[in-house]
């Protein structure tokens, strides 16, 4: 019966796939709770930057600042691509990577030049692989992103901005919309699109002047957007994993039955042979 | 009595949120006081202790770095790069850096 023990050892394979998923499962849950614990907690600052930003924003300004740079015609674009270190997260990093590929192309199909930066292994790894040049890569931040890596993302990419090396930066991540819905999106980082007709400032004592806060404020408001963006995608990296492995632990579920099934029908059937033998063996004795 | 509803927000967390009667923070070229009634103010922050003297007595005191403040009708908002009870361990001082900068 080599049948009979291969099925057998089928089914304990599968029962310890299980076991691993439904584990990985349980840990991205309580990973995921605190990720979306830190997507919550940076929104305050993000909306208050936000409304600082989008109030002191004028027109005007542009020519002064070059990160305020709006370029006539766009030659050169960077994509910036945030992924995750690790696998086994469904079509996580996969939607991310198409998500950056489809922009690629659309801008090239309008003539313009791109360069990849990219931070997480699993993008690295795919547009390495493609024989993409990338310009800059980090593969080093963790499961709770801080300021300073979005800092080391993006520094690079607003100093090429702000040379006139690029003249569009575009974020290509996940938004944490709920654990179970992480669609990849696309973001205009530059040029920054400011609220043209919501300017207060007016309004406000501006210590010491409304540039000078700008100027400052201004490298901060593109390093949180990164920052943001790194922690929403951290948690829908998690939220990710947790659907994926869920479903896998539920088709080893449903592999194990078909195995144990299988298992006791040959099992049955050399029993009734077995009975059959030993019946008509009698029956020649007689 | 009139009161000021003052938010400490760094870029992971809100360090500090309530009512306090008066606000001290480190302005980029000073200190500045605010009372209730103030007059809608946007300022740099440079490094130092921000002191918030609560309604009800006492004070409490968060060292920051850095950011920029936001006043406007007795909403005191303060978003900063680190807030914290002790200075961070080897940042640099961003006031110095800043006052550089102004000339």
């Amino acid at each position: 019966m080599a049948g009979d023990a291969d099925v057998k050892r089928r089914i304990k394979s599968v029962e310890n796939t299980r076991q691993i998923t439904r584990t990985m499962e349980l840990v991205a849950t309580s990973k995921l709770k605190k990720a979306s614990d830190r997507v919550q907690a940076a929104r305050p600052y993000a909306d208050a930057l936000q409304e600082i930003v989008g109030g002191l924003y004028s027109p005007a300004l542009s020519e002064k600042y070059p990160i305020l740079r709006r370029p006539k015609e766009v030659s050169r674009a960077a994509v910036v691509l945030l992924t995750a270190n690790r696998g086994l997260c469904g079509g996580f990093n996969s939607n991310l990577i198409k998500q950056a590929r489809n922009l690629m192309e659309d801008l090239r199909a309008q003539g313009i030049e791109t360069e990849l930066h990219i931070a997480g292994k699993k993008g690295v790894a795919y547009f390495r692989f493609r024989g993409e040049e990338i310009t800059t890569e980090k593969v080093n931040v963790g499961d709770s992103p801080t300021v300073d890596d979005a800092e080391a993302i993006i520094a690079p990419v607003r100093e090429r901005f702000e040379n006139g090396q690029v003249d569009a930066v575009y974020l290509v991540s996940s938004k944490f919309k709920s654990a179970m819905s992480t669609p990849p999106h696309t973001r205009d980082l530059l040029p920054i699109s400011g609220d043209e007709n919501a300017s207060s400032a007016d309004v406000y004592i501006l210590s010491p002047s409304g540039d000078m806060i700008l100027e400052r404020i201004l490298p901060v408001y593109i390093r949180n957007a990164v920052y943001t963006a790194l922690v929403e995608n951290a948690a829908a990296e998690q939220g990710a994993r947790r659907s994926a492995m869920k479903s896998a632990t539920d088709n080893a579920g449903d592999v194990l039955e078909h195995l144990t099934r299988t298992y006791n029908r040959a099992r049955q059937a050399q029993i009734t042979q077995e009975i059959a033998e030993i019946v008509g063996g009698s029956a020649a004795l007689e | 009595m009139a009161s000021l509803h003052v938010r400490v927000v760094s870029p992971d967390r809100i360090v500090f949120e309530g009512e306090a009667s008066a606000v001290v923070a480190p302005a980029w070229d000073g200190k500045v006081g605010i009372l209730p009634g103030h007059a809608p103010m946007l300022s740099l922050i440079g490094s130092g202790e921000l002191t918030l003297d609560r309604s009800g007595g006492g004070s409490e005191d968060f060292h920051v770095v850095g950011g920029v403040l936001k006043v406007e009708r007795d909403m005191v908002t303060l978003l900063t790069e680190y807030a914290g009870d002790e200075p961070p361990k080897d940042a640099p001082d961003p006031e110095v850096v800043f006052v550089d900068q102004i000339d």
